[in-house]
């Protein structure tokens, strides 16, 4: 049996495939048809007799970023039509005031309201449908009504008259994608939802169709919350999948941790414009319940990814302080770094490691670099000083991640990959005392090893907000979104036995504080189901010893090993570093 | 600069992010979560602020008063200090400082309390005369269980000060513990080497901002909407180099109502004024304020004295002094068109239940952008609460919320537009309404046209901008805020 991974990303297209005990990957260039792409990776990894085949894609991120989704209606209790426009109030930046926030997927014209009102006891005013505008010539709608997260009457009705009305169109209702309280969050998601739903359906029909013509199986989706969908699931909540491309990165890092015998682990995916984290806790990608993509919110799970702005191709420059700063600005794949002698003239963080002699003067992909290129771009700036300060970017991120969070980063492992990612991570560890660095032998492809493996999971979430003693029966696995009476941030806690007890001891862990005469407050059921992914055998690799301090040149990444470290590759082909 | 010094800059400003992640998510007062209207930082051992983490603009300057409010008591280290006096430290009496002695220097946080007591519930009321009607005044106080409970005893919702105060001490803890641990790695030395850098670093770039503006001498005026007849601000700008003076010479002598700010508001709103034209991104700390003088004569508006009431001044005649120092600049530089200078404070509340809120508006336009509308313009930028979690909580319902088009003042770039909310009250409560621009409107520039003034409505009927009455169950009160003005012809 052979399983296939494909995740396409904004420059290559990377393929591993699984099949009779070995580890096959290839790249290829991403083409302006992801679907072509996919096909042409699933061909040079010679792809045959697949059985399972699961894809990352970010046809609905870049829809998104470039606003070509469809022409979108959003419906909104009257009187809250502006919903999506009137945001939190807040403005983007506190001292550049002109400074707009990006554009919401509906403008004005096309938010209208409808003759209702539910409020937190019921319906306070009934809906009149015929209140209902006509709206011809959209390809989508939201509906999103105050409180249908709680009662999901109103909307439902609305949204049936909608699709009868207009049969060709997309329509999405708020308690269909993300039944939660706070509406603007929910509003934004929904009209997310909508306003991707024909373009991210036409592309995966296209890709259906590909995929059956090249004699592979109906892929399975990445979601964002790092759980695959059938084709038919990701069409119609396309939402879902806004982070799918990092979730990969996460869910095979996690895996390449759990077969190395750790179960706590940090990952760090360290490519050429921005860099993503993630704690990863007994075997499992943490997971966060909102996530901003493209500066609008949205309310669904995800893997709890947090991203920098800087990465290996990020330019280094003096500010008006005299302080050097690196990114966000980045000399990309094009012209690329001035070592790349494609015409880059600036100073980036890859140029500065290859003066430190921790880059090889040729790449894993043949790729020549010019020594004098990088010297000459970083003139007076001290390479080693664009190392330190790149890397204090990354060491916050690591902290967002994991002491922020009441994690402690010295009893994980940091799991480095992405292109520059295990050029940085002995240096990152040492300054977070983390004793265990693992590079896996797939650094360069891992968020396609994270599609072979990753879970079939369905989330769900049902929405309470009342006390927790009155809230009945709880489903016995899952998480629970829990809060002090009063309070507006939850915690989630996992679902069974002394669940308030351990929602005070999470609350202690967190914010240094409990209070146990404090009633609870449910606000919200997470449950999802799971059936596990295939049980993967990595095949062995050569042993491989490496004392720093070392260049070590892996399969597809270069590792920088300096003093005081030593690294061994196991049996699953990961390497092993560690502080001596 | 020196790399490693940056580097443990970079440590200390996440302390100081940390700090306020966990005030923000563990407290208890809509005010505190759901709108943020607090601030944390460190401040180094001689007193001065080395970074903070920023949610309101109005904290910028008012932090360092009570760091030197505290200090001339000579804490204890693990002590930990609290007042709210806007003339030893405060800013207005809801806004609770902690201020504890950390292994290097001090941690502080600041957050809008949702009562402090007083006369009226949310202590923010409408027509307070002396500051004692506007709440409990806490002078430095050591804070320990006896202290807490005494101020406590007089404030309303004793329960969520409770769990506010500890959200507070939270933060202060964390502080502790992470400065202590920095220290111990790097060495104190070290650490304080890297606080230096910070305060100078930021210096640097704000003198490189300053002395990129022309030398000279501009003045400006406006006024305040107060209940007696219109006050008068005055502001001289005086650009010297790398320098820079705002003199409020010839603003209205202090106010017998609350319009009155302690000079710790007042050097906010210039800091404020001169971090977004000058740089908008300089990491925060005092440095960067080294290079602004701020005069402002005692027992005026601008440097208010005991025993004058204030609530109105941190949150209202801030927003004027923003905008009149702005005007001045507009001499010297590329400014904004005035922006909806109110924050359009509405409290109710009664026995049982205090609620505070304060609504966006239009921000005027730029000399290369339209202002945004449906946001905070100039001293605050708090979050609204969501419908959905305001009707949970309260017995309140919200009948509108929408923008306010064409409110926005005309001009080559537009001003934004401000909003539309109703309420309405669903039991019996006092209303203490406190805005601004609703007789004068915010000015354009360059020739662009004003923005529409606001205007407050109960039940359908004109209330005045400053009002303090009874509403009963079914009462809509309606507030419409003001739109920005334009840029340009």
């Amino acid at each position: 049996m052979a399983v296939l991974g494909v995740d396409v990303g904004g420059t290559f297209t990377d393929a591993v495939l699984l099949a009779d005990g070995e580890v096959r990957t290839a790249k290829v260039a991403t083409a302006r048809r992801q679907e072509e792409s996919v096909v042409a990776a699933a061909r040079a990894v010679g792809a045959a007799d697949v059985e399972r085949f699961t894809h990352g894609t970010t046809v609905a991120t870049n829809a998104l970023l470039e606003r070509k989704g469809a022409r979108t209606a959003f419906v909104a209790t009257a009187g809250f039509e502006h919903l999506l426009h009137l945001r939190r109030q807040n403005r983007r930046h506190l001292y550049r005031l002109c400074e707009q926030h990006p554009e919401p997927l509906v403008p004005l014209e096309r938010c209208f309201g409808v003759d209702e009102r539910v409020g937190p006891g019921g319906v306070l005013r009934p809906l009149r449908l015929d209140s209902l505008p006509d709206l011809e010539g959209v390809e989508a709608v939201a509906v999103c009504l105050l409180f249908a997260f709680r009662e999901p009457e109103h909307e439902r009705l609305v949204a049936g008259e909608l699709r009868r009305r207009l049969p060709a169109a997309r329509v999405v209702a708020s308690h269909e994608v993300a039944p939660e309280f706070r509406e603007y969050e929910r509003a934004s998601t929904t009209a997310a939802d909508a306003y991707l739903g024909p373009v991210v359906s036409r592309y995966l029909r296209a890709l259906a169709a590909a995929c059956a013509e090249a004699r592979l199986p109906e892929p399975l989706v990445l979601r964002s919350s790092g759980g695959v969908a059938t084709v038919d699931e990701a069409a119609a909540h396309p939402a879902f999948a806004l982070v799918s491309g990092p979730a990969g990165g996460a869910v095979g890092a996690a895996l390449i941790a759990r077969r190395s015998g750790f179960a706590d682990a940090i990952s760090l995916d360290m490519g050429g414009t921005s860099t993503d984290v993630c704690l990863i806790a007994g075997g499992e990608v943490g997971r966060a319940s909102e996530r901003a993509v493209g500066g609008l919110p949205i309310r669904l799970p995800t893997v709890d990814v947090h991203t920098v702005g800087a990465g290996g191709g990020s330019i280094a420059w003096l500010d008006a302080g005299g302080a050097l700063r690196v990114g966000p600005h980045s000399a990309g794949a094009d012209p690329g770094p001035a070592c790349y002698g494609r015409g880059g003239t600036e100073p980036t963080v890859t140029d500065a490691n290859l003066v430190l002699g921790r880059l090889p003067f040729t790449l894993a992909g043949g790729l020549q670099l010019d020594p004098d290129a990088a010297e000459r771009a970083l003139g007076d700036v001290d390479p080693g000083d664009v190392v330190r300060v790149v890397n204090a970017e990354m060491l916050r991120a690591l902290r967002v991640v994991s002491v922020e969070r009441g994690h402690d980063p010295r009893e994980f492992a940091l799991v480095a990959f992405g292109g520059a990612g295990p050029l940085h991570a002995c240096e990152l560890a040492e300054e977070l005392e983390i004793g265990t660095v693992l590079v896996p032998a797939a650094a360069g492809v891992l968020s396609a090893l994270g599609l072979v493996a990753g879970d079939e999971r369905r989330d769900g979430v049902r929405s309470y907000v009342v006390p927790l003693a009155e809230a009945g029966e709880l489903p016995e696995a899952g998480e629970a979104d829990l809060r002090y009476a009063g309070q507006s941030f939850e915690l989630t806690v996992a679902l069974g036995p002394q669940l308030a007890e351990r929602f005070h001891r999470a609350h202690e862990e967190r914010y240094g504080y409990a209070d146990r005469h404090r009633p609870l407050e449910l606000v919200a059921v997470r449950t999802a189901e799971i059936r596990p992914g295939p049980d993967l055998e990595l095949p062995p690799a050569p042993p491989l010893r490496v004392t720093g301090p070392a260049v070590a040149e892996l399969e597809g990444a270069t590792c920088w090993v300096p003093a005081g470290w030593v690294g061994e590759r196991d049996g699953q082909g990961t390497t092993i570093l560690r502080r001596t | 600069m020196n790399i490693e010094l940056q580097v443990l800059g970079s440590a200390l400003r996440g302390v100081a992010e940390e700090m306020g992640a966990v005030l923000v998510r563990s407290a208890f007062s809509a005010n505190i979560k759901e709108r943020r209207d607090c601030s944390a930082a460190l401040f180094d051992d001689r007193g001065r602020m080395v970074a903070q983490a920023e949610h309101i603009p109005v904290h910028l300057g008012a932090m360092p008063e009570a760091v030197a409010a505290v200090r001339a008591h000579e804490p204890a280290p693990g002590e930990v200090w609290f007042l709210n006096d806007p003339y030893t430290g405060g800013t207005h009496l809801p806004d609770v400082t902690l201020v504890s002695r950390t292994e290097l220097g001090f941690a502080v946080t600041r957050a809008h309390h949702a009562d402090v007591g007083g006369r009226e519930p949310g202590s923010m009321p409408a027509d307070s005369r002396r500051l004692e009607e506007e709440g409990v005044v806490i002078p430095p106080t050591r804070l320990d269980e006896a202290s807490l409970a005494a101020a406590v005893a007089d404030m309303r919702n004793v329960e969520e000060r409770y769990g506010d105060f500890r959200a507070q001490l939270a933060a202060h803890r964390l502080a502790e513990r992470r400065v202590a641990e920095l220290c111990e790695r790097r060495g104190r030395a070290r650490v304080a080497a890297a606080m230096e850098e910070l305060y100078r670093y930021s210096e640097r770039r704000v003198r490189a901002g300053i002395a990129a503006l022309p030398d000279g001498r501009w003045q400006a005026a406006d006024v305040l909407e107060a209940p007696e007849g219109e006050l008068r601000i005055e502001v001289a700008l005086t650009i010297a180099g790398d320098e820079l003076e705002l003199d409020f010479a010839g603003t209205a002598p202090q106010h017998a109502g609350n319009l009155n700010c302690p000079l710790a508001v007042t050097r906010s709103a210039c800091y404020f004024v001169v971090r977004c034209l000058t740089d908008p991104d300089v990491p925060a700390s005092g440095g960067a304020y080294e290079p602004v003088t701020v005069r402002a004569p005692l027992g005026t508006l601008v440097n208010a004295t005991p025993p004058a009431a204030v609530a109105a001044g941190n949150v209202e005649t801030s927003c004027r002094l923003v905008d009149c120092v702005f005007r001045a600049f507009a001499g010297a530089t590329d400014a904004p068109a005035q922006g909806q200078g109110t924050m359009n404070n509405v409290t109710l509340g009664n026995d049982r239940f205090t609620y505070y809120e304060t609504l966006a508006g239009g921000q005027g336009a730029c000399p290369r952008a339209d202002g945004p509308s449906a946001v905070h313009v100039t001293m605050s930028n708090t979050l609204n609460t969501p419908v959905e979690a305001l009707e949970l909580s309260y017995p309140l319902r919200v009948e509108r919320y929408a923008l306010r088009r064409g409110s926005g003042g005309g001009g080559r770039f537009t001003g934004g537009d401000g909003v539309v909310r109703e309420l309405r009250v669903l039991e019996g409560c006092r209303l203490s309404l406190i805005s601004e621009r609703r007789s004068t409107a915010p000015g354009g520039a360059a020739g662009g046209e004003p923005g529409a003034r606001g205007r407050n409505l109960v039940n359908g009927e004109d209330v005045p901008a400053k009002a303090t009455l009874d509403l009963s169950a079914g009462d809509v009160l309606r507030v419409e805020t003001p739109g920005g003005g334009g840029f340009g012809q």
